[in-house]
């Protein structure tokens, strides 16, 4: 089991705040905790890039902003733009979003120069690649990742938080035992306490982005004072992607996919008998 | 001092006395003050149970450390021998009394002895009047709130009893700042015993703060938090906390019908949703509030406050109730007359069901929305069958020979989670100190709403350390005092650095979760000296050995015997369910 302490789990912490309704007071009050608790950054939409960093001037928190956000199916140009101005105005990380439909589609050429672009356009910045694994089969998040890295991104992430689902163990663990042990896994998306977040730890995850941090943080004060029990294990299907599987907000095949996995799973009977 | 305004009277009323009750720093450190140090209070005072409506009993009216600092934190804490169950009882109720008491000059005021009249106690400027209450005796608690402030100032807090509590119905509630109540338990009838109509509070007096700069940023932090928690900043203040009736009936374990069902069909008729759209008038909070989970509503020909969760179950779903004027009306009506609305509504259910089994003449149907409020006003009374339901379930269903119909723990009714369907809840309800009580221990918390973590609803395993965890937490809450809803969008961190800005003292995590524990073990030994043992620590058959055949909770029964002795050995206490001397000589008790 990995040892985690404060210290350690705040710098794993992007401090994120990405609603498309949230305006600057929303931004100060997350800089503010950012700023309080120590976190590795905060991650908000590039309009709000300078404004962030100038909040937190000298705090040694960073700036992290999106790009392509959330879709990913912009044009290269855009998104290599939308990156050199977010470093211009002071980000220090950029979480750009694959072109998930190129990749579905197989042109693979085009998601890795998409991604190259961005990296090229970030210079010193450090490159995240959303895959947006909701709507992605466990085969394509592996290409996902290899062209990440052969594009030279040095974190993968999960999800934007917008798609069908977030980070779940599953993919991450799939995302680790890809890109091997000198990349980034980013979990991102759905992670709203303290077990959530340590679970993905446990499956490979090296960054995290979420928006309950301060709750994350104080789950693990609690968390000490009774370590087994916090952690007792529950029905995996609380935490699998294949039992999230929506048509309504998946790709048809994407949904069989995870459906079938679901049916053959020999957790089912016991989730839909006492649980559904 | 920081924090404490260093002062608590006690007040007999028999004797026509006063003196102070003299608190060493120490005391307070180990107990904070509200339900804590209001539990060590009445234990050195009252050490041997006596009856909770004895001249000699005494009732205490606590604040905390934290009252009248930040915000929630306008409330109080009742603590004493509850005559309803037996046990010690704390009740706690919000508004903006605890303020005023506080902000009167006191960290707490005791109630001793019997008056030979009516009265009502006057607390300002650091001294407490005994004044003539016989004018206002028989007044509904609206009516006196108002006579009282006439009778002492228009800026008074007042907290008084109705017809209950002056007929000691035994679980007469204790009301404040018009509809907030100290509700579970019977405080309101010792009250009544002791002849004492009410208590106005004037407030004036700040409370020092040590770190004025520290303090501001907590109480900023705890601004940001509350905001953000979707709980606490968005759920609550919208549709108050009967947001839970469609949370709950989706999980299968909405009572229904005296909890022989854990679905109610029309739930969402009686849903915040509902009342949202329907009866609602506006939002109101207790002091310094910025949640505002009230209710202010309005009915075709009545306005009042309410209902809330609770009060929306017992009057709906557990009579198989599906008007929500109806339940209303009877909440107003409880509010007015000074009762419970969960044993109320419990206790009806179970008279239901006693008919139904024909075990009792009187005729309770289920459904009957229309005679809801006159079984209400009748209790309060003592008229007719009203004075048989004013004995609670328990009572009412041994006198008619189905005591496991009454759906109670240690006398006091459960309230709207069956506990098949979360078996932390099972076991936070089996070994409450007060009874069958939610808030000793909110396993919803982490069960069903996920905070601060998800946990199987259905898993016995960890839920001992958990369950005890989250009671000692909440016994230091009702200790500083604060809202429990801070809960959601505050750890045990953020309390103990909240503590160390307003007293100065630095209370670590470990500190206050000791705290708590004492609280607990000494809660524990009181209702030991009082006869509770291990074979109380338990629940009705029903929960045993009925399964629901429909709903999320289906083919489910609670599995208390996975749970108990863990309990007990995470606790210290021995397979009897006492604290061990080890245990006891750790705490200091």
């Amino acid at each position: 089991m990995i040892h985690l302490d404060r210290e350690t789990l705040v710098k794993m912490i992007d401090h994120t705040e990405l609603s498309s309704h949230s305006g600057e007071k929303k931004i100060a009050n997350l800089c503010s905790e950012a700023r309080s608790f120590g976190f590795y950054t905060v991650c908000i939409n590039g309009g709000y890039t300078r404004y962030a960093s100038e909040k937190l001037q000298g705090s040694g928190v960073l700036v992290c902003a999106v790009v392509g956000f959330p879709l990913g199916a912009g044009t290269r140009s855009a998104k290599a733009y939308e990156a050199r101005e977010a470093v211009a105005n002071g980000a220090a990380e950029i979480d750009m979003v694959l072109n998930v439909g190129a990749l579905r589609d197989g042109k693979l050429d085009a998601v890795r120069d998409d991604i190259r672009a961005v990296v090229e356009a970030s210079g010193p910045a450090l490159v995240k690649v959303i895959l947006e694994t909701c709507f992605l089969t466990d085969e394509e998040i592996v290409v996902g990742c290899e062209l990440s890295v052969a594009a030279g991104a040095k974190f993968v992430k999960t999800s934007t938080g917008f798609g069908a689902f977030g980070a779940f163990p599953a993919h991450v663990r799939l995302m680790r035992q890809t890109v091997g042990p000198e990349i980034g896994v980013k979990a991102s998306g759905g992670i709203r306490n303290f077990k959530d977040a340590w679970r993905l730890i446990q499956a490979g995850a090296s960054r995290l982005g979420v928006s309950a941090s301060v709750a994350i943080v104080e789950g693990l004060s609690l968390y000490k004072f009774a370590p087994a029990a916090w952690l007792e294990e529950e029905i995996p299907c609380h935490f699998c992607p294949s039992r999230f599987a929506n048509l309504d907000k998946q790709p048809k095949a994407v949904y069989a996919y995870y459906k079938k996995k679901c049916l053959a799973c020999p957790h089912l009977e016991t989730f839909n008998k006492f649980y559904e | 001092m920081n924090g404490w305004m260093g002062r608590i009277v006690m007040v007999d009323l028999g004797g026509h006395s006063q003196k102070e009750i003299p608190v060493d720093g120490e005391t307070r450190r180990r107990f904070l003050g509200g339900r804590g140090l209001g539990t060590k209070l009445y234990s050195d005072l009252c050490p041997v149970p006596i009856d909770p409506f004895a001249a000699a009993n005494a009732l205490l009216f606590m604040t905390g450390p934290l009252t009248g600092t930040v915000m929630t934190s306008g409330r109080y804490e009742v603590v004493s021998r509850s005559p309803l169950t037996g046990t010690i009882c704390d009740s706690s109720s919000g508004g903006s009394f605890g303020a005023a008491l506080k902000g009167a000059g006191l960290d707490g005021l005791v109630v001793t002895g019997r008056a030979e009249r009516p009265v009502y106690l006057y607390v300002h400027d650091g001294i407490v009047e005994v004044r003539d209450a016989s004018a206002i005796w028989g007044l509904d608690t609206q009516k006196t709130q108002k006579a009282v402030q006439e009778l002492t100032s228009a800026k008074a807090s007042v907290a008084c009893i109705g017809p209950a509590g002056e007929n000691r119905v035994l679980f007469a509630a204790i009301m404040n700042d018009k509809d907030r109540a100290a509700g579970r338990g019977g405080m309101g009838a010792i009250m009544g015993a002791k002849n004492l109509k009410a208590i106005a509070a004037l407030g004036g007096q700040a409370t020092a703060i040590a770190d004025a700069d520290g303090y501001k940023a907590m109480a900023a932090r705890l601004d940001r938090a509350v905001d953000k928690n979707p709980v606490t900043g968005k759920s609550l203040q919208v549709l108050g906390t009967s947001v839970l009736v469609n949370v709950i009936n989706a999980h299968g374990m909405f009572p229904t019908r005296n909890f022989r069902g854990g679905v109610f069909n029309d739930a969402e008729g009686t849903s915040g949703e509902k009342i949202a759209e329907s009866l609602l008038q506006r939002q109101s909070a207790c002091y310094k509030c910025p949640i505002g989970c009230g209710r202010t509503t309005r009915t075709k020909s009545r306005n009042g406050e309410g209902p809330e969760y609770e009060t929306v179950w017992a009057f709906g779903a557990h009579l198989g109730i599906s008007d929500l004027t109806a339940i209303t009306e009877a909440n107003y009506a409880c509010n007015e007359l000074g009762l419970d609305t969960i044993t109320m509504g419990s206790t009806i259910g179970c008279a239901m069901e006693l008919h139904e089994s024909g075990a009792l003449k009187e005729t309770m149907l289920w459904g009957d929305a229309a005679r809801l409020a006159g079984w209400v006003e009748d209790t309060a009374y003592g008229r007719g069958f009203g004075a048989e339901l004013a004995l609670g379930s328990k009572r009412l269903a041994a006198k008619y020979g189905r005591p496991e119909l009454a759906m109670q723990v240690k006398g006091m009714e459960i309230p709207a989670y069956d506990p098949r369907g979360a078996q932390g809840m099972a076991l936070s309800y089996a070994t409450s100190s007060r009874g069958g009580c939610h808030m000793r221990g909110y396993m919803i918390m982490p069960e069903i709403l996920g905070h601060p973590v998800f946990l199987d609803r259905f898993v016995t395993a960890g839920k001992p350390e958990i369950v005890a965890l989250i009671q000692d937490i909440s016994a230091v809450v009702d200790s500083a005092v604060l809202c429990r809803f801070l809960q959601f969008a505050m750890g045990i961190s953020t309390l103990s650095e909240m503590l160390r800005t307003v007293t100065g003292l630095d209370f670590g995590d470990e500190e206050l979760l000791a705290i708590g524990r004492r609280i607990y073990t000494l809660e524990r030994l009181y209702n030991n000296r009082a006869g509770f043992t291990r074979s109380d620590d338990t629940l009705p058959p029903r929960f045993f050995n009925e399964e629901f055949q429909t709903g999320s909770s289906r083919h489910r029964v609670v599995r208390l015997d996975e749970m108990l002795d863990g309990y007990y050995a995470v606790r210290g206490w021995d397979t009897q369910g006492s604290p061990t001397k080890a245990t006891l000589a750790a705490l200091g008790l």
